[in-house]
């Protein structure tokens, strides 16, 4: 386990570095306009944007301009924004806004497991009965339906009739209702749409059968055996929810006004800020690989079947 | 959906009518220097506004939205508009708008200039203090020293200030203190400057001076009688505590608790990305005139949820987009719309000079093809996407925004001849674009229709794309837009009108949406022939605009080439007196639009909008600020009607104003 683990930890710190660098080399190929809003290109000349550029570091040979990043990043120091929020430290904007979305992000994603599993375990109960269409309606809806037209319904409609506000508010607990609820739609289909899908498919083993045979009542062989088996394949992906949870939603956080990370590295890409999108890039990638890393060694908890390494 | 079936909608409600002209206001007079007025009593206001329209109870907050992020209050380095808004409230120029648009006092008590108008003394009022992030007194007092380390901070750049051009280029000295450090900080560049001695050298060099603690003087390059209008406009000519935003260093107004206020509010609450809380200055030096405690701003970054929560009162006011304005007809709210005031924004389409489409560079530099594009577009039909209840308030054949420059006798500079007669011209003509195409044909195309000397070929537009013409008529011309959708459908009725109006027998007209447009990939670069774009009168004269269009200006993004046009600037720039200045300035801006080198078309004003407070009691910016001081905020919303009457009695009102000044 050991071996696997430092081997494993070595592969994820590469394709950390691989993506970052990857990510750093391809920015500097952008054009030089780029680090200007179009009101402010037009307003300056050529010589001053160089000036400007110059300052910022950015004319720099891209391998000085690396070595600095890193050096300033190994002394805690993350730069300051670019273009998106000119001289804001990015530690600051990490910290005013990734506690708002990863409490929204958590908040939808326990709602999701919550109401997402009862709703595929009442699939799974009335399977091609009334409970199953009403799960597989719910399901169509969300993911065929354009997400906007449900959500700005929610947003309008719902907050009319049971009078919440519109928009997030930090000091008003009841606007936290409606935005956690808009966020976790999704991963309530998909939690429905797969325990019923992988229970559906544990109940046509052999194993279940023989525990019908053997007298055990359906509710118990479910609970017990298919449902727990059924749960193997999404346990795994949990851990990789951990992006998901900071990364935030740009059209939800949008309607709703939410001060978070959703549309942060979108913003940040279309105005070439630089230091953030690097930023932002290693933060991700390294909670990619470690959500990936998590998944690998939670399913090897679960499932006895399977061993992490050859001699184990 | 909602909004591309209410634009749908809109179109199909376009039908051509006859172009007629927004009104024009009564003259300002902001180059007349001395004799100040003081700014009118909010009670005056008051009483005036409710012997008009009835008694009205009014609240100390005011609530707004705002639709996109403040990145920063640093209002040298931070040359986003929207920023103003909030700095124009919290920091005081040296004077400021009265209701009427007629320039006051502020932090300088009275002014005067010489006789070119090269020299401004401004005299600083004693006892107004800097405050901090909680109104406290910093004891430091606002000097004249302030106003000269503002230009000292813009001046360096390290300081990153990068879009001074304007007042780089007026005051004097400026030009060479900012290229003399520049030249010391570029590594490329051999110098003998030691950056010491260049900054310790400014008070001498550069043309403003604290002549002593109160009495600030700025020495131009060149006659401004529009300067106290760039005191309103520019955040640059704002003062700084130079020690603090030295001691700040790149920390310095990233958020509210790194600035110092010396305006009629302070910043008490700042949360990024969500909401700011502007609070009374307790020390402010007008406080008498201020009506309204505390403002209070969100974001909401949908312009629906904001019409929803004006609804609710959630907030004092809303921008109400034309195709929501379609969908509140009949409501409880039609009554309250209000039509958005002006906007010194136009709408142009610019033409590529030296594009890489061997078929539309042959007929663009004719003058009859650009005429005919020119006359073949209904203006009043494309406005009527932006208002579909009035669409002739929008239409604008001029460069520069009416109701924005004034002569010394308060005439309009849109009023001088030969600019008026553009200014009123009916560009709307099929025929007369038919016309004038069938003779650009006939001076460029062989009788097969073959255009001279073109070879077919694939054009390189990329990253827009790349497009076959086969060099015969009919002409492909490329209109490169955003993929916005309300952009696609103003591109796809441009498409419809022109190609109606000249023929598709002798003209393709091309659409190419971008979704990854910038101007850094399309506009700059040349990939295009014809782009919409827009640009804005920064402040009362037309150099702003019209210097920046010369042959080698930096506006001149088509790369025409008139010469013409040119010597009427360098004409203008030379006058003896203001309205010889405009005068030639006028039949520059005319040689420009009768030559179809850009067609303006429309103004950037669009919709309506609702609100609590009531109109005509704030100062009348005109430049991009908006100020809360002597606003009233009403509990219930202002009614079209209303609205009229108060206005009927404004533009009197403002008509006196401006005859006094």
């Amino acid at each position: 386990m050991t071996k696997y683990i430092l081997s494993r930890t070595l592969r994820s710190l590469l394709t950390v570095v691989i993506v970052f660098v990857t990510v750093f080399m391809l920015l500097r190929l952008m054009p030089l306009t780029g680090y200007f809003p179009q009101e402010i290109l037009k307003e300056t000349d050529e010589a001053t944007r160089m000036t400007y550029l110059r300052n910022q570091g950015l004319l720099d040979h891209p391998f000085v301009q690396l070595w600095r990043f890193v050096k300033n990043l190994f002394q805690g120091d993350l730069g300051r924004s670019l273009t998106v929020y000119p001289k804001v430290p990015i530690a600051t904007l990490l910290k005013e806004k990734i506690p708002v979305t990863a409490a929204f992000g958590f908040s939808s994603m326990v709602l999701g497991i919550i109401l997402g599993i009862s709703l595929g375990l009442l699939m799974v109960r009335y399977k091609d009965r009334w409970g199953d269409r009403l799960g597989t309606f719910y399901i169509l809806v969300v993911r065929a339906v354009p997400s906007l037209i449900y959500l700005f319904f929610i947003q309008v409609w719902i907050s009319k009739w049971f009078n919440l506000p519109l928009v997030f508010y930090k000091d008003r607990p009841e606007s936290w209702i409606l935005p956690t609820i808009c966020l976790s739609l999704g991963s309530i289909a998909y939690y429905a749409l797969w325990l019923r899908r992988f229970m559906v498919d544990e109940e046509n083993r052999d194993y279940v059968k023989f525990a019908q045979v053997k007298g055990l009542p359906k509710k118990v062989v479910l609970r017990r055996h298919v449902f727990k088996n059924a749960m193997i394949p999404l346990v795994i992906y949990l851990p990789s929810d951990l992006l998901f949870i900071i990364s935030g939603s740009l059209v939800i956080e949008s309607l709703y006004a939410i001060p978070g990370t959703g549309g942060l590295l979108t913003n940040a890409i279309k105005s070439q800020d630089n230091n953030l999108v690097q930023v932002i890039v290693l933060m991700y990638a390294i909670l990619s690989v470690i959500g990936v890393f998590l998944g690998d060694l939670l399913v090897a908890f679960v499932d006895p079947r399977i061993k992490l390494t050859e001699g184990e | 959906m909602k909004r591309a079936l209410a634009l749908l909608l809109a179109l199909l409600l376009v039908i051509p009518m006859a172009a007629c002209q927004t009104g024009n206001p009564s003259a300002a007079d902001p180059t007349e220097a001395p004799a100040p007025t003081a700014t009118q009593e909010p009670q005056e206001v008051q009483n005036a506004a409710e012997g008009i329209i009835g008694g009205k109870k009014y609240l100390k907050v005011y609530k707004t939205s705002f639709s996109s992020s403040y990145s920063s209050f640093n209002y040298f380095s931070t040359a986003y508009s929207t920023v103003r808004s909030i700095v124009s409230n919290c920091i005081d120029g040296l004077v400021e708008p009265d209701i009427y648009g007629v320039y006051v006092p502020s932090i300088a008590e009275s002014w005067e200039t010489n006789e070119d108008q090269t020299v401004w003394t401004f005299k600083i009022r004693e006892g107004v203090n800097w405050v901090d992030h909680e109104g406290k007194d910093t004891g430091l007092a606002v000097t004249a020293e302030d106003f000269v380390d503002g230009i000292r901070y813009i001046g360096d750049p390290q300081n990153d200030a990068y879009s001074l051009r304007v007042v780089r280029n007026l005051i004097e000295g400026l030009y060479d203190y900012y290229w003399n450090l520049d030249d010391i900080d570029d590594p490329e560049v051999q110098t003998d400057l030691v950056r010491d001695e260049v900054i310790a050298s400014f008070d001498e060099t550069v043309g403003v001076k604290a002549l002593d603690e109160y009495t600030v003087q700025y020495t131009l390059t060149s006659s401004a009688p529009y300067f106290l209008s760039l005191i309103e406009s520019s955040m640059l000519l704002l003062p700084v505590e130079y020690d603090y935003a030295m001691e700040m260093g790149d920390d310095f107004a990233v958020d509210n608790e790194h600035m110092l206020y010396c305006g009629a509010y302070y910043i008490s609450h700042f949360e990024r990305d969500k909401a700011i809380t502007l609070t009374k200055n307790p020390l402010y030096w007008d406080l008498e005139h201020i009506t309204v405690d505390t403002v209070e701003y969100q974001m909401v970054p949908e312009g629906t949820t904001s019409l929803e929560m004006f609804k609710r009162g959630e907030v004092d006011d809303t921008s109400v987009e034309a195709e929501e304005y379609l969908s509140m007809a009949g409501t409880e709210w039609e009554d309250k719309l209000i039509p958005s005031e002006r906007s010194l924004s136009t709408n142009y389409l610019w033409l590529d000079f030296q594009g890489e489409n061997p078929e539309f560079n042959t007929f663009i530099q004719n003058e009859n093809f650009r005429k005919a594009l020119q006359y073949s577009l209904n203006r009043e039909a494309i406005a009527t996407l932006r208002d579909p209840v009035n669409p002739a308030r929008i239409l604008r054949n001029t460069i520069n925004a009416e109701d924005a420059i004034f002569d010394g006798n308060g005439v309009d500079y849109t009023d001088y001849e030969p600019l008026k007669a553009i200014k009123e011209t009916n560009y709307s003509n099929p025929e007369l674009a038919r016309q004038y195409m069938e003779a650009a044909v006939a001076e460029l195309c062989e009788a097969d229709g073959t255009i001279k000397g073109i070879e077919a070929c694939t054009v390189d537009y990329l990253p827009v794309g790349t497009f076959e013409v086969d060099g015969k008529l009919p002409v492909t011309v490329i209109y490169v837009g955003t993929d916005d959708e309300s952009e696609i459908i103003m591109a796809q009725l441009m498409k419809a009108m022109v190609e109606e109006a000249i023929g598709t027998d002798l003209i393709n007209f091309e659409i190419a949406a971008f979704s990854g447009w910038t101007y850094g990939t399309v506009a700059d670069p040349l990939n295009y022939d014809i782009y919409f774009d827009s640009l804005s009168t920064g402040y009362a004269d037309p150099s702003g605009l019209l210097t920046r269009m010369t042959t080698d200006g930096a506006e001149n993004v088509g790369c025409y080439e008139v010469p013409e046009y040119d010597a009427l600037i360098e004409k203008s720039l030379n006058a003896a007196t203001f309205e010889e200045r405009l005068q030639y300035f006028a039949e520059a801006e005319a040689y420009l639009c009768n030559g179809a080198y850009v067609i303006p078309f429309i103004s950037s004003l669009r919709g309506y909008y609702m609100t609590n407070s009531m109109p005509f009691t704030s100062p009348l910016t005109l430049y991009g600020n908006s100020k809360y001081k002597g606003t009233l905020v009403m509990e219930e919303p202002l009614t079209y009607d209303e609205y009229k009457t108060l206005e009927a009695a404004y533009d009197i009102a403002r008509t006196e104003a401006l005859k006094e000044n």
